[in-house]
This record gives structure tokens, C-alpha cells and sequence, in this order.
């Protein structure tokens, strides 16, 4: 039981990552690998906000996820916006560096030093008993129910939100949205920002539960393995990558030993991309295949 | 002879002087003086800067690896350091168990690299673009993986000391005996890929590139192909990392991070995809940036104090100096010296009729 219960978070978790992931590639066909930078640097700017107004956690995150979003909308008029046009593998390129520059960047700025946010939690890092044997604390609770709202108002926004439709319009057709007086970068940008945004959420997170340091990119980069298992123009697909794979982690570190953990979401990244390469929810169009 | 005689032409009559590797005068010469200066370069330089040149060569034949995949067939691999990581641990494993001379590991290494090449390959019959480049990713955290639960199991995770290496019983122990094992190594490595690319095997993966799709319409088995690419790719990048191992002395897991992965991608992409003498420039601008930057932050006042961050510094300037290639001269440093070329051919004239 309390397995499941661990499994539940690490999913959770997995979907925040996945979903930022996802909003990139339906935007810009752009698989993000500075995606784990991102978060960190997300995380970071909440760290600073926090220690700066001496632990007012609402005004932290909000620091966090719009600075974050400013990065992601200048991420893609920088970097992203130059390159449109070219071969994809290029901008998946483009993407590694931009994470080793984002890496060093925290690391100058804030240094490698491992910080432990979650002191600052004092009431909502307690445990929560919900029956004998089974507790749960608020930031894990945190985590499910902003995942759940993601999840849940994503879709919605997509559908019933003009700004969404016009998202929707520009991933399906870039050039007959532009026709349609749709500015195509101002929608990517925001795309981009609420990707980072995201990013944030899953750094902020990760930064109030286990630890903040340059080194949790990894943590990030790992979410493009439910984001593909998935599908990854789909956002339905997370919710069931995200299980598997948190299952599969989980399960390895439990009964296997904890450093296969580590790469339990790549193998069954490339079991299902050789079995399923578009992904359970994905479109079969959207892959090239041979 | 005077040097700037003959100038390389692009213009062919006949195929002789197209098959031709050494096309003209201009050619030779530099061809015969690089040479030369490169037989006497270690004698020259401290064994410091012999080392660095070593690490150049080695980077060399793994980007040259790289590039085969990447460049020339234009499969997008972000696995090259975990199949480096490969060949390092063959030639550290068959030490540590059996004790073999090096050329029994370098030959083995190369033909588990083979094998190994065939395996990660197979993905890339069914995937292409993105999803291929994932596939490797996650391959690499996989070998990765792999390999530390071996290290922890066999040394408890301290990692492998090299002995040093030994050919027909003269020890190959200073950077100096390195530089002159090496050199002819890289020569050969690259001339084979050279003859690769103006071979039928170079035509079908450039074709494969282009458009697999018509390659295959040209009776091209691209499917053979794209194996073959990946098969000799990581035949050498594991015969670079076995090298790798004896010249550094010690494999541990922890040296093929991240770092490594886009270092080597760093040297394909600043040198120039699909070019064999961008490889050669990429690995030595690659190789030698840091040096440069660790040497600045001593000598510039304003950069001094920098002490720890030296190494992050070194990273920061890679990656934008990577971005700016692929923002600005996505043909690299090879396009770069193609641009230079061309000026001083057409010189005075400024257009060519053609581009390309």
C-alpha cells in the first residue's frame, strides 16, 4: 500500500516533468534535453526569492515560475526562433548546449553547494497520518494535486481558451495560422514559457522534498522518457508514461538495488520504443517512419 | 617549389586527378611540411602540451567516429560517450581478468564495438530523427549504468588502474613515445575514412542522408547500410576509448558524464557535420579551449579569483560557443576554412559561378 503510495508521488512528479516536455514538442517539434537545466534554474530563482524574503513560500513560487517563464519566452526568441527552419537535429542540439550554459550559470551564480529548501516548509513537511502504517507528507500531497490540475486544466485550456485554440492552430499548421493573423512566435514563446514554467513547478517541488543543487538536472532530463512512452504530441499519454515508469523506478530501486534505479525510465524507454516508437496515446503520422 | 603555385581547384578533367588525394602542388607541400612539423612538435613542446596533443589525436579518431554517423549519415547519435565508456572497459576488463597485451584488448575492444554498434543500430531500422536520438540517449544512460554496477562489483567501485602499455616489449610510458604511437594511428584512421567517403560505402550513406527513401529507389539496401554506419562508427569509437584508457591509465565510470557526451558533440558541430578536416579542427579547438581559458583566468587580473569555477567557466563558454556555430555557421569551423579557401582561389574576384 504504501508502495502504491510512493509510486502515486514519483508519478506525479513524472507528469509535471512530462507535461513541459510535451507543451514543447506539440509547439515547436523540439524535444527539450536543457528541460532538467531549466527546472533547476527555476528552482533556484525560488530559493533566492525564499532566503530573500525570509521564507514566504506563495511569493516564492510566484517569483520562481514567472522568472522561469521570462527565461522560456527568452529561450525561444533567442535561441529557438534563429534556428526555425532547420533540421530538427539541430535544434535538439541546441538545446543540449543551451543546458550546459544554463548549468554552469547556476552553478557560478549560486555555486555547487546542496541546499535543503524544505527547512523552510516548517508545518507542510509533516508527515500526514491517513490510516495505520500509511503517511503521506503536504508536499507529496502538494505534488498529486497540482499534478492532477495540470493533468485536468492543460486539456481544458487547450480546448476552450483562445489563446489554447490558437496553440492548437499553430502546432497543427504553422504557416495557415500565421495566415489567419495568428503571431505564431508570440504563441511558441508562450508555449516555451509555460513549458519552463512547468519546469519549475517539478524543480520547486523536488528542491522542498529531497534537495536543490546543479546536480538534480538529471532528475529533469529523465521526464522525457514518460513524456516519449506516452506519446509526445499527447498530454493524455503522460498520466499512463508517467505510471510506468514511476512503477518500473520504484520496483527496481525496491527489489533490485537503487542504482539501477537510475536507469529503470531509459530501458523501458527503448523497450517501448522498439515495440510502440509513437508512443501509447501519440499519432502514428507524427513519427517519421521508415 | 614555391607553395602558393598551385592553388587546390575544384575543377576536374579527368578521374585520375579527381581520385586524387593529394591534388596539387599546393597540397603536397603542406601535406609533406605538416608532417614534418609534426615529427618534430613533441621534441618542441613541454610534456604538458605533448599530452594535450595526445588527447587531441584520441579526440580525433573518436569525432571522426562520431561524424561517420552523424555527418556523413546523418543519424543523429547523443550515445558516442557510453560506447567510448564501451571500449575503455573492454580494454580494462581484459586487463584486470586475463592480463592481455594491447593489441589483443584494441583488437577486441574494436570488434565488441562492431557488435555493440550492430545492437544500438537495430533502433534506427524503425526510428529516424528525434526519436533515434533518444534511443541512443537512453542507450547511454543504460551503458553507463551498466558499467558502474560492474565497476562497483569488480574494484567496489574505486575504477581500473591501466599498466602501462607495451609493444614488442618497449614500454610506451612518456607523452613523447604517446605522440609517435599515436600519430600514425590517427594517419590511418584518417586515410581509412577518407577511402570510406569516396568509396561505393561512402556514396550509399551520403545517399541514406540525403533522403533514405531514394537512396533505397537507387538499389541501395539502406537498411545494410545504416547498420554497416552504425557498426563501423562504434568499431572506432571503441577503439578511441579502449586507446583512451591505456594513455589516461585509469577508467572509472564517472569520466564518460554528460560532459564527455558534448564534448564530443562540441567537436562534430564547431568542426563542422560531414567534415573529416572539421573533425580535425573541432578536436583541436575542443581540446585546447580549456587549457586556453583555465591560462587566462590566471593571466587576465580581472579574471583572477575565479579559482573553483574555473571548470565552470570552461563548460559556459563550450556551450555558447556551440550555439553560435549552430546558430551562425552551421558548417563550422570546416566552412569557415572553406570560405577563406575560396576567397584566395577566386582572389580577385569575389563570386563563385556555383556554390558548394
Amino acid at each position: 500500500m504504501s508502495l502504491l503510495l510512493v509510486i502515486l508521488i514519483q508519478a506525479a512528479f513524472y507528469a509535471l516533468l512530462g507535461m513541459g516536455y510535451v507543451l514543447i514538442y506539440r509547439a515547436t517539434r523540439i524535444l527539450n534535453l536543457a528541460h532538467g537545466d531549466l527546472m533547476v534554474l527555476g528552482a533556484f530563482l525560488f530559493f533566492q526569492a525564499l532566503v530573500m524574503t525570509g521564507g514566504n513560500l506563495p511569493v516564492a513560487v510566484a517569483v520562481g515560475l514567472v522568472g522561469s517563464a521570462i527565461v522560456g519566452a527568452l529561450t525561444y526568441f533567442g535561441v529557438m526562433r534563429p534556428l526555425a527552419g532547420y533540421p530538427v537535429a539541430v535544434g535538439v542540439l541546441a538545446t543540449i548546449a543551451l543546458g550546459i550554459v544554463l548549468r554552469s550559470l547556476t552553478t557560478f551564480i549560486w555555486t555547487g553547494q546542496t541546499r535543503y529548501p524544505g527547512e523552510f516548509l516548517g508545518q507542510l513537511g509533516k508527515p500526514i497520518q491517513l490510516m495505520a502504517g500509511l503517511s503521506i507528507s503536504g508536499i507529496d500531497v502538494g505534488i498529486i494535486v497540482v499534478a492532477a490540475m495540470a493533468m485536468i486544466g492543460f486539456p481544458i485550456l487547450l480546448q476552450r481558451a483562445a489563446i489554447g485554440v490558437e496553440m492548437r492552430g499553430v502546432a497543427e499548421n504553422a504557416l495557415l495560422a500565421a495566415q489567419r493573423g495568428i503571431n505564431i512566435h508570440t504563441i511558441n514563446a508562450v508555449s516555451w514559457a509555460a513549458a519552463t514554467a512547468m519546469a519549475a513547478v517539478a524543480g520547486i517541488f523536488f528542491a522542498l522534498k529531497v534537495r536543490l543543487g546543479p546536480d538534480i538536472w538529471y532528475v529533469g532530463l529523465a521526464g522525457f522518457a514518460p513524456a516519449l512512452i506516452g506519446g509526445m504530441d499527447s498530454l493524455k499519454g503522460i498520466a499512463l508514461g508517467a505510471l510506468i515508469v514511476a512503477a518500473a523506478e520504484v520496483l527496481a530501486s525496491r527489489f533490485i538495488a537503487p542504482q539501477i534505479a537510475m536507469a529503470a525510465p531509459f530501458l523501458i524507454l527503448l523497450v517501448a520504443l522498439w515495440i510502440r516508437p509513437w508512443g501509447i496515446f501519440g499519432s502514428k503520422e507524427e513519427l517519421e517512419r521508415i | 617549389m614555391n607553395p602558393f603555385a598551385a592553388l587546390p581547384s575544384t575543377l576536374r578533367t579527368n578521374y585520375r586527378s579527381d581520385m586524387q588525394l593529394l591534388d596539387s602542388g599546393f597540397v603536397r607541400f603542406w601535406a609533406i611540411a605538416g608532417l614534418c612539423i609534426a615529427l618534430v612538435l613533441p621534441l618542441l613542446l613541454t610534456n604538458f602540451w605533448t599530452g594535450i596533443a595526445n588527447q587531441v589525436f584520441i579526440a580525433v579518431i573518436g569525432a571522426l567516429a562520431l561524424n561517420l554517423l552523424m555527418g556523413t549519415t546523418g543519424q543523429i547519435s547523443l550515445g558516442h560517450a557510453g560506447f567510448i565508456a564501451a571500449g575503455a572497459f573492454t580494454s580494462a576488463a581484459l586487463v584486470t581478468h586475463f592480463e592481455a597485451p594491447i593489441v589483443v584488448s584494441l583488437i577486441a575492444a574494436t570488434i565488441l564495438g562492431a557488435i555493440l554498434g550492430v545492437l544500438v543500430g537495430l533502433p534506427a531500422l524503425r526510428l529516424k530523427g528525434l526519436y533515434l536520438a533518444v534511443s541512443t540517449l537512453a542507450a547511454y544512460f543504460v551503458i553507463v549504468v551498466g558499467l558502474g554496477q560492474y565497476q562497483a562489483a569488480i574494484s567496489y567501485g574505486a575504477g581500473f588502474t591501466m599498466p602501462p602499455a607495451g609493444i614488442f616489449g618497449y614500454t610506451i610510458g612518456s607523452e613523447r613515445n604517446w605522440f609517435y604511437v599515436l600519430l600514425p594511428i590517427t594517419l590511418v584512421v584518417l586515410l581509412i575514412n577518407v577511402n570510406w567517403l569516396r568509396s561505393a560505402y561512402g556514396r550509399a550513406w551520403m545517399a541514406i542522408h540525403h533522403r533514405d527513401i531514394s537512396a533505397e529507389s537507387l538499389g541501395i539496401n539502406a537498411a545494410v547500410y545504416k547498420l554497416l554506419a552504425f557498426s563501423a562508427s562504434t568499431a572506432l569509437t571503441c577503439f578511441a576509448g579502449a586507446l583512451w584508457a591505456y594513455h589516461t591509465g585509469f577508467v572509472s565510470v564517472e569520466a564518460f558524464d554528460f560532459h564527455m557526451l558534448i564534448q564530443y558533440l562540441a567537436i562534430v558541430i564547431i568542426g563542422g557535420l560531414g567534415s573529416i578536416i572539421g573533425c580535425v579542427l573541432g578536436a583541436i579547438f575542443v581540446v585546447v579551449l580549456p587549457h586556453v581559458i583555465s591560462y587566462a583566468t590566471e593571466a587576465i587580473p580581472a579574471l583572477q579569483g575565479m579559482g573553483s569555477k574555473v571548470f565552470e567557466l570552461q563548460i559556459g563558454v563550450f556551450g555558447v560557443i556551440m550555439l553560435l556555430f549552430l546558430i551562425l555557421e552551421p558548417r563550422g569551423l570546416a566552412g569557415i576554412w572553406a570560405r577563406v579557401r575560396f576567397y584566395f582561389q577566386l582572389w580577385p574576384f569575389k563570386y563563385r559561378a556555383w556554390e558548394s
